[in-house]
């Protein structure tokens, strides 16, 4: 819009979206605060808006519900899934932003509509095709295969726009030199894209780290289980350990929410050039 | 075959096989599970019938138990107000956040990264942290709104049966926001300055540009957020998970929820299979519909 208006505008803009970033914030400002709080001070009325003697707690959280191994089997599921992800779709994202034709549209088509399939719904067949081969056995290479499939489109249409982004004549030259299709690929088409592909790839871990459904159906054993599964456990119905609850919210956001606020910007990007198509 | 392997290292095999060895997975994972998911809910399926590969068809019966169950008027009820009033607000909210930060003020673009914080975080965490806000009891947002003098007593958001589904719908409005918001961003970034300045000349007013220049504009902008609004709607669980259980008494489960409990609390796996084959059905549509009109927009 017009960029009308007199300093004093602006700066009454500014105080108004500060404002709403402020509102907007607070459930995440909210989860700190309590985590930081005391379990006396948490049943405080009326609420502390800043906790009057900060204490934390991640030790003791960390330890008593065993968040090393939590922590660790969601890095393993977010892992997993990402690099099956990585291996299987880069390349038919590459292939679908070269070629145009009846066959790739098609393609294209079932790629899109494969990435609307809610996992929950999804999860009812795979669960007794899982229990007939033997998979739930390993439980967690059950939800990392079943999660992999529900990432793969998006990441698939995410790097497809990256790739269209990349001149053609670049491959070209290349082949002209004697590069092999594979070779012109690989050691051109990537590493030009390597930036696109690697944001696409952190926001298909990220979602890895989040996912739940097809955790909580498929991993009984808590040996197995993420943080998702943990923190849900934890709330349980009579849990009133809130602090301790948020304190285990926080471990397990912070480090994605640095991740996301040293990559918004590529991440912002990425995902406008790609969703909309 | 040296056809193939020529065309494989110089010509169009190589696409082809790139192509067909995503596809090749989706289908095992994704498109088998389908065809599957439609097999059982015409079977009988329990615990013990779980892992034969012999079991019972019963026709159209669990489609019929299902749809003649009591409690399904009232779940697809709140399934349709849950999508209604989560995508009215979420759009409305992204729309007027979007409108706020295309005017040029210091720090607009990085106040507006901020919001993503919401979105990227894991819908069980963003369950949770609601969940002690909204918190009968000791929850911030009860004593909030008693400061304002906008309630007496207190709300029990998450056990009251008639608060229950408002409080998932709250969270969900906060969670989808930012997506809203960033898309419609880049539909009002891509409209040019010179029409607003033209309008402007002609002494059109800031409402009279919005609504003759802007509104018009987004149209197939405001389209994609509602469809993939819808698509998202539906597939949201980990909320309910983490907030109602879809409780209580089923005042707040919507159908995705529903299907889950019925395989995966009840084992009454056939008639879980049923609400999905149903949702399936629709959120497929929905997303055709949306693909198809974005092809002849821009012609992907």
């Amino acid at each position: 819009m017009l960029s009308e208006g007199s300093s004093w505008k602006r700066g009454l803009l500014l105080a108004l979206g500060l404002a709403l970033v402020a509102i907007y914030l607070f459930p995440l400002y909210w989860m700190y605060a309590t985590a930081l709080k005391s379990q006396s001070e948490i049943f405080a009325q009326p609420p502390t808006l800043w906790p009057r003697e900060p204490q934390l707690r991640l030790a003791e959280v960390w330890t008593r519900m065993k968040m090393d191994v939590a922590i660790g089997n969601s890095l393993l599921i977010a892992a997993g899934s990402t690099a099956l992800v990585v291996l299987l779709g880069t390349g038919c994202a590459y292939a679908l932003a070269r070629v145009r034709n009846r066959w790739m549209d098609a393609a294209l088509f079932l790629v899109l509509m494969m990435q609307v399939l809610p996992s929950s719904l999804m999860i009812t067949p795979i669960f007794v095709a899982y229990a007939q081969i033997g998979l739930t056995d390993m439980p967690r290479l059950g939800v990392i295969l079943a999660q992999a499939a529900k990432a793969l489109p998006l990441y698939i249409v995410l790097c497809r726009a990256t790739f269209l982004q990349v001149p053609r004549e670049l491959e070209e030259a290349a082949r002209v030199d004697g590069h092999s299709r594979l070779g012109a690929f690989l050691w051109i088409m990537v590493p030009l894209a390597r930036n696109g592909l690697l944001v696409c790839a952190i926001l298909i871990f990220m979602q890895g780290l989040g996912e739940y459904v097809y955790a909580r159906s498929l991993i009984a054993d808590r040996a197995y289980q993420p943080a998702t599964v943990g923190l849900q456990s934890f709330m349980g119905p009579n849990s009133s350990d809130w602090a301790g609850v948020m304190t285990y919210a926080a471990i397990y956001v912070t480090p994605i929410l640095i991740l996301f606020v040293l990559l918004q910007r590529q991440i912002v990007s990425g995902l406008t050039s790609g969703a909309l198509k | 075959m040296p056809r193939l392997r020529h065309s494989f290292r110089d010509g169009p095999a190589f696409d082809a096989f790139l192509v067909l060895l995503a596809l090749g997975y989706l289908l095992v994972l994704s498109a088998f599970p389908l065809v599957y998911n439609l097999i059982l809910s015409f079977q009988d399926v329990d615990l013990f019938t779980l892992a034969s590969f012999d079991r019972p068809f019963v026709g159209w019966r669990n489609y019929a138990e299902v749809l003649g169950a009591l409690v399904a008027p009232g779940i697809f009820a709140n399934t349709a107000l849950f999508v209604a009033l989560s995508l009215l607000f979420q759009v409305t909210i992204g729309f007027g956040l979007a409108l706020l930060f295309d005017l040029r003020f210091p720090g607009a673009r990085w106040l507006r990264g901020l919001f993503l914080a919401g979105w990227i975080m894991p819908g069980l965490v963003v369950g949770a942290v609601w969940s002690w806000i909204l918190a009968g009891d000791f929850g911030v947002l009860n004593h909030l709104l008693r400061t304002l003098g906008m309630i007496d007593g207190r709300i029990f958001w998450l056990s009251d049966p008639d608060m229950a589904l408002y409080s998932v719908i709250i969270a969900n409005v906060w969670l989808g926001i930012p997506f809203n918001m960033i898309l419609l961003s880049v539909g009002l970034a891509a409209i040019p300055d010179d029409l607003y300045e033209a309008a402007a000349l002609d002494g059109a007013t800031r409402l009279q540009r919005f609504r003759t220049i802007t509104l018009p504009l987004m149209r197939a902008q405001l389209g994609a957020v509602i469809a993939l609004g819808v698509i998202f709607t539906l597939q949201q669980f980990d909320l309910f998970a983490a907030l109602t259980q879809g409780g209580p008494s089923n005042a707040s489960n919507v159908l995705q929820y529903w299907s889950w409990q019925m395989s995966f609390q009840e084992y009454r796996i056939g008639h879980g299979a049923v609400v999905s084959v149903l949702m399936i059905l629709f959120v497929v549509l929905v997303a055709a519909v949306y693909v198809r009109s974005t092809r002849q927009d821009h012609a992907v």
